[in-house]
């Protein structure tokens, strides 16, 4: 046991230092959020029929799904750390399994299996506390081993291809259980085979059927086996290849940072993950209605693709890692660019081909379909980018990246977090297009394709000025491997004078009122002819005023906006006239930004 | 007018509490190989990344054959050639598309980086590994390789952090040759180490850098005066004695 105390130990310390700062904040929301479904799953105890049993499936999916999103698990103690040391793989594999009890999630799921207790049968409350146990323990072996084969799968281009597909399909499925619910015919009922998977077996444990103990511990040590040996595969494999390249066309700078990428996204197997497995959750995730018989969902692949794989490339500076020397070395070479256009040509044509074919088989509706598919991919190819030089995830270098390829970067709660912010940025680029084709067909193609363009012309060029004039801190940030303390000190509202502070935050705060209840909510429903609507402003005016109403409520919210916007950059740009620190600020102005305490 | 090869004047970078580099002041001479001397953490790595642009100084300037690297970046980057240490590369091409991508975001015609690039692939010897990613290249490789993106555009002066550390001696001694010829012709350098043995076998000047401060530069001679440049640079550094104790279980 003396490996498994040690092991515990080094863990508890890397967790204490890890409970400061950004990261505790991450680490403390995560787990409220955590409890509060424990408690939710606490109450299923009371609830009739196999409620319970499905929401430990619930949980033991997330334990081996969740890695994939979160760059592979928990990596706090890695067995390369300990590879020379000479342990037999079984007792390492023990040590380590002990101290992945240590941590956020376990704790929280143990919570959640205490509703093990309640479930009991009366007597056999004591069974609950062994049953409690083994069934963490499968939990958490599970866990493991799907990481290990998927680190496996990833070693080969046919197994990332294959573990995106399942991936894919899998949380596809997960977000649509309700079509199977009604497919299975139960209306409001579990399917009776969900208390006979490994999750319900703690729950048949007590309720008296005591042979699932047994079960669980043959259980438990087969993927203990399973995991040690994973483990003695994992660590120094390398691959060499030996393909053949294609030659060289490239005659220009901006076409040498598309070939560059378009390589890299081919040869990367962790970006051909990402990418089948948006494509896999895209497909899936709109044709499983299909089981309904119903094809209305079939040509929202295409959209779901694009957002999805937005999300999963939106640390796109980040996953090259300290790479960045060479485009800061190189100033004009277009490099961003380039990257819009190399990741257009990926993503676009895919998602394009999946729109036709899938709205001709559903016959239509074409006009919101290539709408949203246009705006999509010019607000992703323009957000990605944006979002990747604003949010910068530190990455792990290529040539360092450990023995599990899912992990990208040592912060992988933030970098979870970018995707969802993406998804949703992502998402509301579509908006208008699609609220153009819902009210007048297929001009909405023409707006999609317009505001596609202007998403990706004008956040690029912000993306390129914010790389140009950031790079340096955005390198430091990918050599240190951390972020700045305190973060984000681009959003931060510089010092500014009382009176001007309240004018920003007014119009920052409240601007939303005028812009999109009072304004644009309002349009919808004039335009829909509907009128003295609760507190819609212009639906209650006389008829010539209404339309006049709603837009003037657009550009009062519109100013507003730029108001709260405006008088901060003005205030930003007069504190840094120059650039460059050509001359030494003296320390404590408010605009000296002082580096981050990040040196190693 | 004869511009210094690289001017940095009263560098300083402070990263939380600690001071990094504090004023640094350094002439590298056109037509001089320079080396920087220092233990670990320095403050090497620090100086020359913000000499060069790629870290931002709390203060202070460095001036590439008289263009600001802060204010005029483009000129004093085209004149620079930057090895630096640890940094990646585009890891998943090879050799051959590193260098011709660089080359062309250089600005230069797609025959002329052809050129180039077949010339340091064979000198440098990295013509037999045509279809390895740079992933898969060994640490000589890689420093040959971040060679060769320093030397593609042709310019006066190079900066190396750290060129011989981890190499081995045939890919050094490559290394080595490509240098001299590189100062032969006119060119400057600049290269870290903490390899006094190095330093004094390859530089004409020496800078020693000991907690972020400069403890003594100009012409080799001079600073090493009778001694060796190891014990002048023992000198200079304070060694600690803590070190001569040797291990108690041995």
């Amino acid at each position: 046991m003396a490996v498994a105390v040690t092991l515990v130990r080094m863990k508890i310390a890397i967790l204490r230092h890890s409970t400061t700062g950004q990261r505790g904040g991450m680490m403390a929301s995560g787990g409220v959020l955590g409890l509060l479904l424990a408690a939710g799953t606490i109450y299923l105890a009371f609830q009739e029929g196999d409620w319970l049993a499905a929401a430990y499936a619930g949980w033991m999916l997330g334990w081996i799904i969740g890695p994939v999103f979160s760059g592979g698990g928990d990596e706090t103690l890695r067995p390369e750390f300990f590879a020379l040391l000479g342990l037999p793989a079984r007792r390492l594999a023990a040590g380590l399994l002990v101290s992945a009890f240590v941590g956020v999630a376990p704790v929280i799921s143990l919570v959640a299996l205490a509703g093990l207790v309640f479930a009991a049968a009366p007597g056999n409350v004591l069974v609950a506390v062994p049953a409690m146990v083994l069934q963490l323990a499968i939990f958490v072996l599970l866990s493991k081993v799907a990481v290990g084969l998927l680190g496996i799968a990833l070693r080969s281009r046919v197994g990332a291809v294959g573990a995106g597909l399942v991936n894919g399909a899998v949380l596809a499925f997960l977000g649509q259980a309700w079509v199977f619910a009604v497919a299975f015919g139960q209306g409001g009922r579990i399917p009776s085979f969900v208390r006979y998977l490994p999750s319900g077996w703690g729950l048949l444990a007590v309720q008296g059927d005591y042979l699932a103990l047994l079960a669980m511990a043959v259980l438990i040590v087969l993927l203990l086996a399973a995991w040690a040996a994973l483990l003695a595969g994992r660590t120094g494999a390398s691959r060499p290849s030996t393909r053949g390249r294609r030659p060289m066309r490239a005659a220009t700078a901006q076409e040498a940072v598309v070939a560059k990428e378009l390589r890299t996204w081919s040869r990367d197997l962790v970006r051909t993950h990402q990418l089948t497995f948006a494509l896999a959750y895209g497909v899936f995730f709109a044709g499983a209605p299909l089981a309904l018989g119903w094809t209305g969902m079939l040509p929202w692949a295409a959209p779901v693709f694009i957002v999805m794989a937005a999300a999963m490339t939106a640390n796109l500076y980040g996953i090259d890692g300290t790479a960045l020397w060479l485009t800061l070395m190189t100033p004009g070479a277009s490099d961003m660019r380039g990257r819009q256009r190399a990741w257009l040509v990926t993503v676009g044509p895919v998602a394009v081909l999946l729109a036709v074919a899938f709205t001709l088989v559903a016959d239509g509706p074409w006009p919101l379909i290539l709408a949203s598919v246009a705006a999509l991919l010019g607000g992703a190819a323009g957000l990605v980018p944006l979002i990747s030089v604003y949010a910068l995830v530190p990455g792990t270098d290529p040539q360092r990246r450990g023995g599990n390829p899912l992990r990208t970067s040592e912060d992988d709660g933030a970098l979870t977090g970018l995707a969802y912010l993406t998804m949703l940025l992502v998402a509301l680029s579509g908006a208008p297009a699609v609220v153009a084709a819902l009210l007048y067909g297929w001009w909405g193609v023409a707006a999609g394709l317009a505001t596609g363009a202007l998403c990706y012309w004008g956040l690029g060029l912000l993306a390129e000025r914010r790389l140009a004039a950031q790079g340096p801190e955005l390198l430091h940030m990918m050599r240190t491997g951390r972020r700045p303390e305190g973060g984000g000190r681009s959003v931060k509202l510089p010092d500014l004078p009382k009176p001007q502070r309240t004018i920003v935050m007014t119009c920052l705060s409240l601007g939303a009122i005028p812009l999109f209840p009072q304004g644009i909510v309002a349009a919808a429903f004039l335009a829909n002819g509907r009128v003295r609507m609760s507190w819609f402003l212009a639906t209650y005016m006389p008829p010539g005023l209404r339309w006049p109403t709603a837009a003037l409520m657009i550009l009062i919210g519109l100013t507003m906006y730029g108001v709260g916007l405006w008088i901060p950059y003005r205030a930003k740009k007069r504190a840094k006239p120059v650039d460059g620190p050509a001359e030494a600020r003296p320390a404590g102005t408010p605009s000296a930004r002082t580096d981050p305490a990040v040196y190693d | 007018m004869t511009a210094a090869a690289l001017e940095i004047s009263g560098l300083a970078k402070t990263f939380g509490d600690k001071v990094a580099v504090d004023h640094v002041d350094l002439t590298v001479p056109q037509g001089s190989f320079y080396g920087l001397v220092g233990q670990n953490g320095a403050g090497k790595t620090t100086t020359l990344s913000m000499a060069v642009g790629l870290l931002r100084p709390d203060g202070g300037a460095a001036r590439i054959f008289g263009a600001d690297v802060w204010s005029d970046p483009a000129r004093a980057k085209q004149l620079v050639g930057v090895l630096p240490d640890g940094l990646a590369m585009p890891e998943r091409l090879t050799g051959r598309e590193v260098l011709t991508y660089l080359g062309l975001l250089r600005g230069l015609s797609k025959e002329v980086v052809a050129e180039r690039a077949e010339e340091l692939l064979s000198v440098l010897e990295l013509r037999d590994a045509e279809k390895t990613l740079v992933i898969e290249y060994s640490t000589g490789m890689r420093k040959k390789i971040g060679l060769a993106t320093a030397l593609l555009h042709a310019p006066r002066l190079l900066v190396l952090d750290e060129p011989f550390e981890a190499v081995d001696p045939v890919s050094a001694a490559t290394i080595k040759m490509i240098l001299r010829g590189f100062v032969a012709r006119g060119g400057s350098i600049v290269l870290s180490s903490h390899v006094m043995a190095l330093v004094e076998q390859l530089c004409d000047h020496v800078g020693v850098i000991d907690k972020g401060r400069v403890a003594a530069a100009g012409p080799l001679d001079e600073v090493r005066g009778a001694a060796t440049l190891e014990d002048r640079f023992v000198e200079l550094v304070g060694a600690d004695s803590t070190g001569a104790k040797g291990l108690s279980w041995l």
